[in-house]
């Protein structure tokens, strides 16, 4: 049962709640780093990264201390300041144990403090929050933001590559077609509508 | 007052906790910064070209200051760079010669033609896809630009269908031979060299059909070299650069005008 | 003179450097939304409160704070102040809190105000900087109010909740047509730009607040380009 609705929260974060095509969080890389596959990938792997190691801090501090005393309302502020704080203990960490990784995703980092998709998964996890939601599920819920984020990233960055070969009309060039492109890539995960729920019936 | 005293509290001391974790960090995981690669790497020109064998200005900086590659390897640096970078290590100041990039084809829209009317991919690897290019001869310049759009000095521009290269603007960072599918361009040395601007390895009939200006391999200019520089194989001329002094010779005698030399002598 | 160049910050953040459509800053609150031009009018002065607030108090301190601690410090302030605005929209307009959603308290990682106080507030004197933020906030309200009431409009056939078409294509309430509109919008945008001369913005990264210490390396092809657009 557990295993069940953890694969269900883990697909929906995916398919039909795309953080970057159905929650529009993430749209500023998602349009400036896709350009090359490679790039694509890493800033994607590396934002997965802190979405999940910032739920992981942030969930815990939300229902054991804000709740508890009452002042949920200074969510923003803690949350803002653990993920920027985060993200400057993962670059010193990764810059000291594994210098290659710091050289292909660190400069992603400073990138990621900014990122609507982090500070919105930390809080959306928080709003499913009852009797069938609990910390393990956020941390699924996270880990499949960032994996959406991924195929977006990496589905988007082969239309841009096509799209570099075609001929495109003067006033269209640059950010006007990337961006009806990306309509018609958000049109195509629409499909998905329902998809979840009828995989894995959790009734 | 209790729950406003209670919140500055706790976001204070959330903030000094994150505030005293990343200082402890930052000075307990802290990486040696190696000052001379730093130096070393502003006084690279910073392209990125690899012509070095490293990958990117960084790596060759890193290999510099740790003693493990030469001086000398900056292409695109030239001597400036070359004296900078000895003046940071320590050592003695090598000389470094200037290349250049030469196009082994002249081609233009005077002397060949296409074989037909091309509307794909604005690319030589992509055209060289379709039936080996369309070009009438299938080992010259195709003139679309692949080498023009990976030069990062703009040295190098397709002129009325054969690339030529800007003599005074070119590095030689090698970054259109490698991208040339037909692999007509090589790096010569700038003073007193020769050139042969063909790469036609057919017979000198089939050649002069198919461009005015190609080697026929009439080895006319084999014969009256004095240094045995240049020699004839498959019907094409080639020039071995460490043996050439520039004199000419051959650039004189050679009936179809397709040798050059770059700087007078 | 001084009037002059004041009455300049403030026009140029509506026309000329217009947060949305020109800088391209903030585009996620821009499609997210302005499925109603009610939400678009909201958001927009949501997020205009916080600018001109954060913008005077950074500028306010810009001597005080360290360098190295500079972005954080501009952080907190502005999250202090979408706390503060977050509240008084729970209190006051609790149906804009709910269509808003998660993108009220996001307004705290919004480029657009980040960029601000990183590009203008932490070098520039108070008045200046405050007449600033009222620019970029009325251009950035103009810009989602256009494209509320054009998704609206097209999407539900109301406008403020006025039946006005009787016909309802429910893709432009849908995310595509969120990213159709901005596209369209954007082109209208530069075609009025290259009419006037000025050079296209071809990536967003370029008025990205982090834009100095990443696009260098990260997006270094758009850096390149956006540096050579950017004069």
């Amino acid at each position: 049962m557990l295993i069940k609705s953890l694969i269900a929260v883990f697909l929906a974060a995916i398919l039909t709640e795309n953080y970057v095509l159905s929650k529009f969080l993430g749209i500023c890389p998602f349009l400036g780093v896709s350009k090359k596959l490679n790039t694509a990938v890493g800033m994607s792997v590396a934002v997965t990264f802190v979405m999940v190691l910032a739920t992981a801090v942030t969930f815990p501090i939300y229902m054991y201390i804000l709740v508890p005393s009452g002042m949920e309302y200074l969510q923003t502020v803690l949350f803002i300041l653990i993920i920027a704080g985060l993200v400057q203990l993962v670059e010193i960490v990764l810059k000291k144990y594994i210098p290659a990784l710091y050289k292909s995703l660190g400069i992603y980092l400073p990138l990621i403090t900014t990122n609507c998709a982090v500070l919105g998964v930390t809080m959306l996890v928080l709003q499913k929050v009852g009797p069938d939601y609990t910390y393990i599920h956020a941390l699924v819920n996270a880990f499949g933001a960032g994996i959406g984020f991924l195929v977006a990233m990496v589905m988007f960055a082969g239309v841009r590559g096509r799209l570099e070969n075609a001929d495109i009309p003067k006033s269209l060039k640059g950010l006007p077609i990337t961006l009806v492109a990306a309509s018609l890539t958000s049109l195509s995960f629409l499909g998905f509508a329902g998809f979840v729920e009828k995989l894995i019936p959790l009734s | 007052m209790n729950g406003i005293l209670f919140a500055v509290a706790l976001v204070a001391g959330i903030g000094l906790l994150i505030g005293l974790i990343l200082s402890i960090a930052s000075i307990l995981m802290a990486v040696p910064k190696d000052e001379k690669a730093e130096k070393i790497l502003e006084a690279l020109p910073g392209a990125n070209c690899g012509a070095c064998g490293f990958s990117g200005c960084s790596g060759y900086a890193d290999a510099l200051a740790k003693g493990k590659a030469e001086v000398g390897l900056c292409a695109p640096g030239g001597l400036a760079c070359v004296t900078e970078i000895s003046a940071i290590l320590g050592v003695e100041t090598g000389s470094i010669e200037k290349k250049v990039a030469a196009v082994h084809c002249m081609g233009s829209l005077d002397n060949t033609s296409y074989l037909a009317e091309y509307n794909g991919i604005k690319s030589c690897a992509a055209a060289l896809r379709i039936g080996g290019g369309l070009t009438a001869c299938s080992y010259g310049c195709m003139g679309l630009g692949d080498c023009e759009a990976v030069c990062p000095y703009d040295a190098i521009h397709v002129c009325n269908g054969v690339a030529v290269v800007d003599n005074d603007k070119c590095k030689a960072c090698a970054m259109c031979v490698k991208e040339c599918p037909r692999h007509i361009i090589s790096i010569v040395p700038y003073k007193n060299s020769a050139v042969v601007r063909c790469s036609n390895k057919d017979k000198g009939a089939v050649t002069r059909k198919v461009c005015s200006a190609g080697c026929i391999g009439c080895k006319k200019c084999e014969k009256n070299c004095p240094v045995n520089a240049i020699k004839v194989t498959d019907f094409c001329a080639s020039i071995d650069p460490s043996l050439c002094t520039g004199c000419g010779v051959c650039a004189d005698n050679c009936p179809q005008h397709c040798i050059s030399y770059l700087s007078p002598y | 003179m001084a009037k002059r160049g004041y009455l300049k910050e403030l026009t140029k953040g509506v026309v000329k450097e217009n947060p949305v459509l020109c800088l391209v800053l903030g585009t996620c609150p821009t499609l997210a939304v302005t499925t109603s031009a009610s939400n678009a009018i909201g958001m927009g002065i949501a997020a205009t409160a916080v600018l001109i607030c954060s913008n005077a108090v950074i500028s306010a301190l810009r001597k005080f704070i360290p360098d190295k601690v500079r972005i954080p410090a501009y952080i907190t302030i502005i999250a202090g102040f979408v706390t503060v605005v977050q509240m008084l929209v729970k209190a006051f307009a609790p149906a804009i809190n709910d269509s808003l959603g998660i993108f009220l308290p996001l307004i705290v990682v919004n480029c657009i105000i980040l960029g601000r106080a990183e590009m203008f507030a932490g070098k520039n004197p108070v008045i200046p900087s405050i007449l600033d933020g009222i620019g970029m906030g009325i251009g950035f309200t103009a810009a989602l109010l256009l494209m509320g009431i054009i998704r609206e409009l097209f999407g539900s056939g109301t406008v403020f909740g006025v039946q006005l078409l009787p016909v309802q294509i429910l893709i432009f309430i849908l995310p595509p047509g969120g990213f159709f509109v901005f596209g369209m919008l954007i082109m209208l945008a530069n075609k009025l730009n290259t009419r006037a001369g000025k050079a296209v913005k071809t990536t967003p990264c370029a008025g990205c607040p982090l834009a100095e210490s990443c696009s260098k390396r990260a997006c270094s092809e758009d850096g390149k380009e956006a540096a050579e657009n950017a004069d």
